[in-house]
């Protein structure tokens, strides 16, 4: 126990206690000091705290080490140098189009992104239903003087209202029945090509590749079946699955700091390697001397070559330039060399 | 009138050259296949073994098939990549008639047979027999080579039926055939493994038979010298022991003072030359004045590596003598052959363990094709077709009288000039796109335009077909079942993988109907290719390419056998000559002189720079196949013009700079490549590309007098620079350059 | 999960650039492999074209302790138990090319389009089902050998496999072994 302490990290167990904080106040005054709060939804609360803890502190601890401090601190000095307005514009776009969108996944197939997208628009609208739920941010009730007219409050404010049985209540009543139609589909397309191509099947594991996929279908198959069972089966079975339901999505969250949904998390870090290559590229581009071509910005070359030392490994050469000046085409061509001369050295090219 | 129906372009944009890729997750079904067959490369002579994946009658995808003996699962980049020329979209898949003003329209087969049938009657009615002509190609399998051989002479009656091996080894093969009495290359490529001294001349081994270099650095591993004769540091001479860096069209120059080396040092092997050979005598009177200064001053090359390489092969015990189109392309090809052949001879090392010679053999079955019979001075089991019991035997064997047996025709090019000269009206032709192929392109395409009838059997429209009248949808070699003989003389199996698409049909099928209606349907009836090639082996029987105990069962059971194998008990010949038997007439193995004779073309103050022509290691000859397969034409997207920086400093030429290269013949434009690794007299381009971007519309139609071969090695040119820098490859599109 | 893994740690990778012909017959059957998206994951380039035809040919090395992982932000890239240190986990990986450019031997590749690195990983598909890796299975001139260390010493008896490479102050051990001069120790490279 004392050395699990003793590794913790206490910056990132600070900030981790601070916006834990942070969110339960924000809990007590959204859920108007507990009075909208759902008690039913006391387990997913716990869950989501605990989640948010883990995911601030293994957040911390992952921006702490020196090649993504890098990346952090020159992305903050970059978003912030005197170009603000574009920088936002910049991140608002590529949140669409890499982290709504994930425009990246298409060149590698169509259905691959598709499925991905699936996924993801499904979680992430899922989430933005249950969490406030679960914090006692919305709640519906029916409107004062009426039987068929309904309020959706947020953060104790009324925000909207729609007659029962509209479109409107049917959308948003089961909205998250469509986003778990939309997991299924996705989750079972990649869990389809996980069990039957030979690349995957040998580079994958259990837990971190099948397990997530698993438990996401789990998820939304009993999310599906309490809504069925209650709908169209007098509610059979329904506090079963309410059970499987409840604790499938409390791993679900507690294992998002430790698991592959960690990279929901990550994935905007993608923006900030952006700015940094498009600031990189106005700084000037380095050119490598033995190809004579440009091949990357120069100030990603000059971090790299203190990130390396920072973590022990030192490509400086004799004459005071660096290994890593070279492109990777360069490095090749001249470990070519380098193994032609000690060949011709040793007397023979063969044998 | 074969002109083209309408303008290149609507042509290209229907039937391609177009790039085939790979889907980025693979083709489906990839991963569980219906079949996997075992099978070989459909390009060079080297025949790799190589299993097909086939799902839903479509290839898929490759697999190494590690057990076959030569390879082992070794390959090249065009190995890996030949399973995308199939469910290719530029296939052809139904027969197509040329409209002019319409282009090509889809027509059935009836119309498309009956037309081809109606034309070649018309035109051997009002010309003669021989005004029809045909031409093929050693992609062909041999069962394919037997039956175009057959359907020339007794369905077509014309005796002007040649191949595009016209431009391959014939060099080679009537050399061998002076010297050995055979066309065969002597010995299987295993006894390159402990030679002490290997040369390589004028084979650019590691471009264009790639899968061979690990014979020879194997054989370096073991401690082999190796001696390059080339005028460019091709890879294999990068590490070579010896680069001769000849000029182009000095070759037999070099080989002459060689021998002459050995000669005056004695390094000579008199048992065998007194005992095995004959000739010696007026073979070195020829070349006694060739002194390692004179051959300096005749082939550029310093007289210390000339002498080196004369020491170091006249002191081995063991060597292997390679050689391949660079020598052969040369209207002095056959001479070049003989020259090498001297070597060997002086030295006796041939017929023994690590004792080897041969040419490389280019085509996939330019072995196998070039024995059966579609030469126009041949029939199967390489027989000549002058020679009277040679007809009579396969006049029996086929079942004519001797008298219909058609006599010798003309080669290749020769077929070109007599349509140029309004002799022959008509043409067949199949897998030869002689547009490409040839020397001298734009003398090609005004021939092709004088043509009455012209039809083309081919799977894509390859750029001759466009000139055709009808064009019949043929197969892929993955189509149709037969048997290819690889460089070594290794008789192997080519399995069928799939069936050809939509209405594609087997190029046997078509021959075989073609023939039908023509009328000799009773000399044209085959159960299958194993029934082809059982009438090829009796074809066969006792001619120098002797297939007879050869079948299907033993090929399969034995990994391929080498002819000669004249009954079914017999091993097969990895080796030849150990018995010392040579298949001249008398016996023995012969030296030719070899005196020597400037190139067709030499450079003068109009045209002063070498030109010579060549491959790269991702196209294959006319790249009708392989400029249609993404990955391999981005490899090395479009020709350029090799030049040492010291040629291009006197022309003012800048890498990457626009040159106009003319010779008497046309002119061409080509980005510079400046390079240290040619000689500074020559450039060089390589020529798979067509139209404006075909390196063959500089290069001549000298023939050598005995082969037949194009002078394609040598030209005169003049440099002119645009003051231009080319633009990026990818955006010329050289691939289907028009 | 996992199928059986038949993994054989007795085979080795072998390289000799001296023997490379380019003939990029390794990077088309690299490609073929669709877990690599058609991409090839083996380089082959001119060493200087306009001296020399040189090429050379380059796989991932599988260092010891592996810059590119150590250099990674994502903490995408990871070395398994077998020493193969594995491509960019997809999900992972921000494509901010850190690896690429401090990989010593100059082997991960950014995918522009797909914003994501991707690296040779051995063939690991191959490789654990007792396969040889696919370029050194089509390699035609020896320059990529997968074997185990008694064949190569019997097949190029005056080479040694040398794993230490040595780049300035930086000294980098491998997985993959490089042929060199009998008796060598260590390729340095400056």
């Amino acid at each position: 126990m004392v050395t699990i302490l003793r590794t913790l990290n206490g910056k990132a167990l600070l900030v981790a206690f601070a916006v834990t904080a942070l969110l339960l106040a924000l809990i007590f005054y959204g859920s108007r000091d507990l009075q909208n709060f759902d008690a039913a939804l006391i387990t997913y609360l716990f869950g989501t705290i605990f989640a948010l803890f883990g995911v601030t502190y293994r957040y911390t601890v992952w921006i702490q080490r020196p090649p993504t401090w890098m990346y952090f601190k020159r992305g903050f000095q970059l978003f912030f140098n005197g170009r603000i307005l574009y920088h936002f514009g910049f991140f608002l776009k590529k949140s669409v189009v890499n982290i709504g969108l994930q425009k990246f996944v298409y060149p590698r197939g169509k259905y691959r992104w598709l499925a991905h997208f699936l996924i993801a628009f499904g979680c992430m609208t899922a989430f933005a239903i249950t969490l406030p739920l679960t914090f006692g941010w919305i709640h519906f009730t029916l409107a004062p003087g009426g039987i068929d007219i309904y309020e959706a409050h947020f953060f104790g404010f009324t925000v909207f209202n729609f007659k029962l049985g509209s479109l409107i209540a049917f959308m948003t009543f089961h909205a998250l029945n469509w986003s778990s139609y939309m997991v299924i589909f996705g989750s079972l397309y990649f869990l389809r090509k996980r069990l039957t191509q030979p690349g995957l099947i040998a580079t994958q594991n259990f837990e971190s590749d099948l397990l997530p996929l698993i438990l996401l279908i789990i998820i939304s198959v009993t999310g599906l079946g309490l809504t069925y069972s209650y709908q169209f089966m007098k509610g059979f079975a329904f506090d079963f699955l309410a059970v499987l339901h409840a604790i499938s999505v409390i791993i679900f969250l507690i294992w998002i700091p430790f698991g592959k949904f960690f990279h929901i998390i990550q994935r905007p870090a993608q923006i900030g390697a952006h700015i940094y290559r498009e600031e990189g590229i106005k700084q000037g581009m380095a050119v490598c001397p033995h190809t004579g071509n440009q091949f990357d910005t120069q100030m990603h070359v000059n971090d790299l070559k203190e990130v390396t030392k920072e973590l022990g490994f030192n490509f400086d050469k004799p004459d005071g330039t660096s290994h890593l000046d070279l492109s990777p085409e360069g490095k090749r061509s001249l470990l070519a060399k380098a193994h032609l001369e000690a060949r011709l050295k040793g007397g023979n090219l063969f044998g | 009138m074969a002109k083209l129906p309408v303008e290149v372009e609507k042509i290209i944009e229907q039937f391609g050259p177009s790039l085939n890729y790979p889907p980025k997750e693979g083709f489906p079904g990839r991963d569980e296949p219906d079949e996997v067959v075992k099978t070989h490369c459909c390009f060079c002579g080297m025949q790799c073994g190589i299993k097909l994946l086939v799902k839903n009658d479509k290839v898929v995808g490759f697999d190494p098939w590690m057990e076959f003996p030569f390879n082992e699962g070794r390959l090249c980049p065009k190995g890996v990549q030949r399973y995308l020329q199939n469910n290719h979209p530029d296939r052809l898949m139904d027969p197509i008639k040329s409209i002019p003003g319409k282009g090509f329209v889809t027509v059935s087969w009836e119309d498309a047979m009956s037309e081809t049938v109606s034309e070649i009657k018309r035109i051997q009615n009002t010309y003669g027999n021989d005004a029809f002509a045909m031409l093929s190609g050693v992609s062909l399998t041999n069962e394919k080579s037997y039956l175009v051989g057959k359907f020339a002479r007794v369905a077509l009656k014309t005796k002007n039926l040649d191949y595009n091996g016209r431009l391959c080894m014939v060099s080679a093969g009537a050399g061998n055939k002076k010297a050995f009495g055979l066309d065969r290359g002597s010995n299987n490529y295993s006894d390159l493994e402990k030679a002490e001294v290997i040369i390589v001349a004028g084979a650019n081994v590691s471009e264009t038979f790639p899968t061979l270099t690990h014979w020879i650095w194997k054989a370096r591993d073991r401690g082999a010298k190796l001696i390059v004769i080339d005028p460019r540091v091709i890879p294999l001479a990068r590490t070579a022991d010896l680069h001769l860096d000849v000029r182009p069209g000095t070759d037999s120059a070099l080989y002459g003072a060689m021998l002459n080396y050995l000669v005056q040092h004695d390094m000579l092997d008199h048992d065998f030359i007194d005992n095995h050979t004959s000739g010696f005598e007026q073979t070195i009177e020829s070349v006694k004045d060739y002194s390692l200064e004179w051959a300096e001053e005749v082939t550029g090359i310093d007289k210390e590596k000339i002498k080196l390489a004369a020491e170091w092969w006249g002191n081995a015990n063991t060597s292997f003598l390679l050689h391949a189109r660079g020598i052969e392309h040369h209207s002095k090809g056959v001479d070049n052959v003989l020259g090498c052949i001297n070597l060997v001879l002086a030295t006796g090392r041939i017929g023994k363990p690590y004792c080897g010679y041969a040419t490389i053999t280019g085509q996939g079955n330019g072995q196998g094709g070039r024995e059966h019979g579609h030469k126009c001075d041949q029939l199967p089991g390489n027989r000549d077709i002058e020679n009277p019991e040679h007809r009579k035997y396969i006049a029996d064997v086929w079942g004519i009288k001797e008298e219909e047996m058609p006599g010798k025709g003309l080669s290749a090019y020769e077929i070109i000039e007599a349509i140029h000269r309004g002799e022959i009206k008509g043409l067949i032709s199949i897998c030869f796109n002689p547009l490409v192929s040839l020397p001298n392109s734009n003398y090609v395409r005004e021939a092709l335009e004088k043509l009455e009838y012209y039809v083309c059997i081919d799977f894509f429209l390859n750029e001759t077909a466009r000139h055709a009248n009808i064009v019949l949808p043929g197969s892929l070699q993955e189509e149709e079942e037969g048997t290819t003989t690889s460089a070594e003389g290794r008789v192997i199996k080519i399995n069928k993988a799939v069936n050809p698409p939509g209405n594609a049909r087997t190029d046997t099928s078509i021959i075989l109907e073609l023939a039908e209606r023509l009328g000799v349907k009773d000399k044209f009836t085959y159960e299958n290719s194993e029934a082809i090639f059982n009438e090829l082996r009796v074809a066969s029987k006792g001619g120098t390419a002797d297939y007879y105990g050869i079948t299907y069962k033993r090929i399969v059971d034995e990994m391929g056998v080498f002819w000669p194998c004249p009954t079914e008990g017999h091993p097969g010949t990895p080796r030849l000559w150990e018995d010392r038997k040579f298949k001249t007439p008398d016996g023995k193995a012969h030296f030719n002189a070899v005196p020597y004779k400037l190139p067709g073309e030499i450079t003068d103050e109009e045209y002063p720079v070498i030109l010579t022509t060549g491959r790269v290691v991702s196209q294959y000859l006319s790249g009708t196949q392989t400029r249609r397969i993404g990955k391999l034409v981005n490899q090395y997207p479009e020709p350029l013009l090799e030049i040492h920086p010291d040629m291009a400093s006197k022309f003012g030429i800048k890498q990457r700079e626009l040159v106009k290269v003319s010779t008497r013949r046309g002119e061409a434009i080509f980005p510079a490549n400046i390079v240290d690794t040619i000689r500074t007299d020559t450039v060089f381009i390589p020529y798979h590309w067509p139209g404006k971007k075909s390196a063959n519309q500089l290069t001549p139609g000298t023939l050598d007098p005995i082969s037949k071969i194009p002078e394609f090695k040598v030209s005169a040119c003049k440099l002119e620079p645009l003051g231009e820098i080319a633009p990026a490859s990818e955006m010329v599109k050289a691939y289907q350059s028009t | 999960m996992s199928i059986e893994n038949m993994y054989n740690p007795n085979l080795e990778f072998f390289v000799d650039m001296q023997r490379c012909i380019g003939c990029k017959a390794c990077e088309m059957a690299c490609a073929e492999c669709e877990t690599n998206g058609h991409e090839s994951m083996i380089h082959v380039n001119y060493v200087d074209r306009a001296t020399t035809i040189q090429t050379t040919v380059q796989v991932c090395m599988h260092c010891e302790d592996p810059v590119c992982a150590n250099v990674c932000p994502a903490d995408a890239i990871s070395k398994d138990e077998f020493g193969i240190v594995h491509t960019a986990n997809t999900e992972r990986c921000i494509g901010c090319s850190n690896c690429v450019q401090a990989c010593p031997f100059g082997v991960p590749k950014k995918v522009e389009e797909y914003d994501l690195m991707m690296k040779c990983t051995m063939c690991y598909d191959r490789t654990s089902i007792g396969k040889k890796p696919m370029c050194a299975t089509v390699c035609p001139s020896g320059a990529l050998f997968f074997g185990t260390r008694e064949e190569i010493a019997e097949m190029r008896p005056n080479s040694t496999p040398v794993n230490t490479f040595i780049f300035g102050e930086e000294i980098v051990n491998t997985k993959v072994n490089i042929m060199m001069p009998k008796g060598s120790n260590e390729l340095r490279i400056y």
